[in-house]
């Protein structure tokens, strides 16, 4: 099946009541990147996924994290008008020490961009020809950003970057160094290991500060996969003529990745909490008079209008009438609003699971409350995925020992900061600690309610299933990078397949 | 005014007709058939086969099957709520109502509910209603902006300004920084309603293209405003890649298009316009920029196509028009009056202070256009009726005033109006002149005379 033109309808408005025009709601689309009912009108600042893992490169070592907003980006329209919002303030943060339990961030990472034309006498909006090097002429519509680290307990607040640019997005033809064989006829470039090998925009933007922190923002595939059709189908078979049917497959998102040494978190032997939020500036209704008289500006604090930390918590765990809620508060009152939702998830009474499964999984709510991505920095980098697609030239594979599944498909890893399972610091490769780019999120949160961990002494573990596992979709669209910045490169707008 | 109105209230149709016509008439308890009768209304099969269409017969066919059917009536209502937009078929609206009723008092229906009121332009029932929401203890900004909406148009804008300043604490987003730039302009501040407009289109997107569409007309309006007329062409232009053919933008590009000299441009935006959207302001328009263009027969026609029907789209313009051409004043105060009982906006106040001129009272036109200007509104319509009511009471000093900050923005009149103002401000020029001319040849006892009067 194909889903390429829900965008750019065509329609004829007639009643044009300002109340009715631009307060009625849009249709609702179900599915895990349509998390909220007020966010969804808002996809510049709606998070699709946070990812947060440990790497190693460049004789540092890493916390390595992300975040992917603006969902469903159909690569393949004109003009090209996804982008970071100027208006947004995107942040990622990171909780170390008791601040992880309280779910308070210790550190946050903020991103603001500003856009500007070279060009406005045009209709040509994002290209006046073909990109040669990210920023130089042809790159009519240029975003630039900034990144400030504020420690929060001080409000102590330092500035890691400023004016790096953010590549174009993939056009197709004019921006043909995304795609294989620099042809903007081919589809995109698969993941590659090396850094040398990486496309050239995405190579051109990822400055290196003097501490080590390195960063990239910009379009990318988006890396999650997944049936979250049939979930709100309540089919939880997965079966039909269209299946198995990844339901971001094709899309692009927005994504800003951030390595971070850890010697800024105060070393390995710990274990971190991560999470973003997205936040829209407050205006005053009416201006000050003296305000007026000077250039314009707005005033005033951000108000927080999107979070996310593990993937699925607000997608398939929160009720509807909370969803908002979620993404108005911080994670030191998820304890209080939301931990019912872990301890009893409706998703495990929706899976026909029997009574001991659907309540009271402390478990559960260990991953969920506070919602950070717990993420083990002792155990040495995380096994990384890259593809299994057979295109030309293949994608790097994935490392050794990856799995998808993580922990119930024998990946894991040995911690030196936490007791772990069986007592003796096993934890899992991938999600719930940490989170990589390929870790096949739904088929582990099934397997997770599936399972008992209450007791990780002695925890039982749900038989991991054959491929190709619980919702019949195994693998991303395309590959993944091992190198920085991980996220896969922006399907082509010329060349690009749906739910593959 | 575009910011204004759907006035256009018909009967619910065949839809409803076609729907009680299927009932079944078995004996039954009053309200179980009442019941009944709502919920086989709302599952009638609809024709068309677009996508609101197909959302309709799916969202029907859930309501039959599903165990607890309401969530799914409410969805139902907003997309009849779609498609009376789409389709001018107000008897849509009448549908979700019903929705809303089938659904219960639970916030989601309650908020389709006073949102149809809203569409249908009963704002006090509006009002209500979201009173009833935002006393709820899980804020939303939707509950509070349709809380300003209600007040705004009952014309009790510093409640509203209250009201929004809530809304867009809550959650700032395009809905809301859209809401807040339109009460900057509506007090007078052209620029922060252009700035916080700017920062709603960027919020826009594609995949909900119909208020970015609007949020980018509104600010090509702001633009065109402050003689920004390349930027408001592009926001038009930006407007137009969202919705095709979208009227607001048409509308305003038709505008642009006739300040530049080119008529017969004009007459293609506003044709597209007046038929997507057949409101007395574009058709309006639409006649104007005919005649400027020589084309007579087409003015003719579309003049009295307003004056056949453009009381049922929107009463308010409809008695603008007619006052503005000194065609039955009567009707046209009528109409006013008769809004005003609903709606006590600035421009329903400058409705009816133009139609009171119109038929003569110059007191009651006086009176009300001191309310229409009241909240400092910059809108040059505003302006230039104010001059023309200080005009006919003789007062020159008044009447060069509001004329002269009417001239300074006359790039938003309509072309009739526009030459009108050209007109007026001449006579004033001239009867100043002649009183300059007089002074100089009097001597100071007689100049201290001409200038008392």
């Amino acid at each position: 099946m194909k889903n390429k033109n829900f965008v750019f309808q065509t329609i004829t408005m007639v009643c044009l009541t300002i109340g009715l025009v631009l307060a009625a709601p849009a249709p609702t689309r179900a599915s895990s990147h349509m998390d909220a009912p007020l966010i969804t009108l808002d996809p510049a600042a709606n998070t699709t996924d946070v990812y947060a893992f440990r790497t190693d490169a460049n004789g540092q070592q890493y916390l390595s994290v992300a975040l992917a907003v603006y969902p469903f980006e159909e690569p393949g329209v004109g003009p090209n008008k996804y982008n970071f919002d100027d208006a947004v303030l995107y942040q990622i943060h990171v909780a170390t020490g008791a601040d992880v339990a309280a779910g308070q961030a210790t550190l946050t990472y903020g991103f603001q961009f500003t856009t500007s034309y070279k060009n406005v006498n045009t209709i040509l909006q994002s290209y006046l020809g073909a990109v040669e090097n990210v920023d130089d002429a042809n790159q009519n519509l240029t975003q630039k950003y900034t990144v400030t680290k504020t420690v929060n307990s001080s409000k102590a607040a330092t500035t890691l970057f400023t004016n790096v640019v953010v590549p174009p997005n993939n056009q197709g033809l004019l921006t043909r160094y995304y795609n294989q064989n620099d042809n903007g006829e081919f589809p995109a470039k698969e993941g590659v290991a090396l850094s040398s090998s990486l496309d050239r925009y995405t190579s051109q933007t990822i400055p290196t500060n003097a501490t080590g922190y390195q960063v990239f923002a910009g379009q990318r595939d988006d890396g999650f996969y997944a049936d979250i059709q049939s979930i709100f189908d309540l089919d939880f078979m997965f079966s039909g003529p269209n299946k198995p049917f990844d339901s971001q497959g094709g899309f692009n998102v927005h994504t800003i990745v951030l390595n971070i040494p850890v010697s800024e978190l105060g070393g390995i032997q710990q274990v971190v909490g991560v999470y973003a939020t997205t936040e829209r500036q407050r205006v005053q209704v009416l201006r000050k008079a003296k305000v007026k008289k000077t250039s314009p500006q707005n005033s005033g604090n951000f108000v927080q209008v999107g979070r996310q930390g593990n993937p699925l918590f607000n997608e398939a765990l929160v009720a509807i009438k909370d969803k908002d809620l979620y993404n108005r508060t911080l994670p030191t009152t998820d304890s209080t609003n939301f931990k019912n939702y872990a301890l009893n998830p409706e998703l495990a009474a929706a899976l026909g699971l029997d009574a001991s499964h659907t309540t009271n999984r402390t478990d559960i709510a260990g991953i969920f409350i506070p919602d950070l991505i717990k993420t083990d920095l002792s155990t040495g980098p995380a096994r990384l995925a890259g593809g299994q697609n057979a295109g030309a030239p293949p994608a790097a594979p994935n490392d050794p020992g990856f799995s998808r599944l993580s922990v119930f498909g024998g990946d894991a890893l040995h911690s030196t900061a936490q007791t772990g399972f069986f007592n003796n610091g096993t934890v899992p490769g991938g999600w719930p600690n940490g989170r990589r780019f390929g870790d096949d999120v739904l088929d582990i949160a099934v397997l997770a309610l599936e399972s008992d961990l209450r007791n990780p002494a002695s925890p039982t573990l749900a038989s991991a299933p054959a491929d190709p596992g619980v919702d019949k979709v195994d693998h991303n669209d395309i590959g993944y990078n091992k190198v920085f910045p991980y996220a896969a490169t922006p399907l082509n707008g010329r060349s690009h397949e749906h739910h593959n | 005014m575009v910011y204004g109105g759907c006035g256009r209230i018909l009967s619910v149709g065949f839809l409803l007709f076609q729907a009680s016509a299927a009932l079944s008439t078995a004996a039954a308890p009053v309200e179980a058939a009442a019941a009944i009768d709502a919920r086989s209304i709302i599952l009638a099969p609809q024709s068309g086969d677009g996508k609101v269409d197909q959302e309709i017969g799916q969202l029907q066919g859930k309501i039959r099957s599903a165990k607890d059917p309401n969530p799914f009536i409410v969805r139902l209502g907003w997309a009849f709520v779609a498609k009376a937009r789409l389709t001018s078929d107000p008897g849509y609206y009448k549908l979700a109502e019903q929705c809303s009723q089938l659904a219960g008092e639970e916030s989601d229906s309650l908020l389709l509910r006073g949102h149809i009121f809203h569409a249908l332009h009963r704002f006090s029932e509006a009002e209500s209603v979201a009173r009833k929401l935002t006393s709820d203890p899980v804020p939303r900004w939707e509950n509070y902006a349709l809380l300003g909406d209600a007040l705004m148009e009952q014309g009790k804008l510093s409640d509203a300004i209250g009201v929004y300043q809530r809304m867009i604490d809550i959650r700032p987003c395009l809905q809301t920084y859209a809401r807040v730039a339109h009460v900057r302009w509506l007090k007078g501040d052209v620029i922060g309603a252009e700035e916080l407009m700017k920062t709603a289109v960027s919020a826009g997107n594609s995949r909900d293209p119909e208020p970015g569409a609007w949020a980018y007309s509104r600010l090509a309006f702001y633009q065109l405003q402050s003689g920004n007329s390349a930027g408001a062409s592009r926001s038009i232009a930006r407007a137009l890649e969202f919705v095709k053919d979208f009227p607001a933008a048409l509308f305003l590009q038709g505008k642009i298009d006739i300040v530049n000299g080119a008529a017969e441009k004009a007459v293609q935006a506003l044709t597209t316009a007046a038929t997507q959207s057949p409101l007395p302001d574009y058709q309006w328009a639409l006649a104007d920029a005919a005649r400027l263009s020589g084309n007579a027969e087409l003015a003719a026609k579309t003049e009295a196509e307003i004056l056949s029907h453009g009381a049922i789209e929107d009463p308010r313009s409809y008695a603008l028009f007619l006052a503005n051409r000194n065609e039955k004043p009567e009707l046209a105060l009528q109409f006013a009056q008769d809004e005003l009982t609903n709606r006590r906006d600035v421009f329903t106040y400058d409705a009816l202070a133009w139609a009171e001129l119109a038929a003569g009272n110059k007191s009651e036109a006086k009176q009300n256009m001191q309310r229409a200007l009241a909240e400092g509104t910059a809108d040059a319509r505003l302006f230039y009726h104010a001059g023309k009511i200080a005009a006919a009471f003789g007062d020159n000093a008044q009447a060069r005033k509001w004329f002269t900050r009417a001239v300074a923005i006359q790039q938003m009149l309509l072309p009739s109006e526009r030459a009108d103002l050209t007109q007026q401000v001449a006579t004033l020029s001239s009867s100043r002149s002649a009183t300059a001319k007089l002074s100089s040849t009097n001597p100071p006892a007689a100049k201290k005379a001409v200038t008392r009067k």
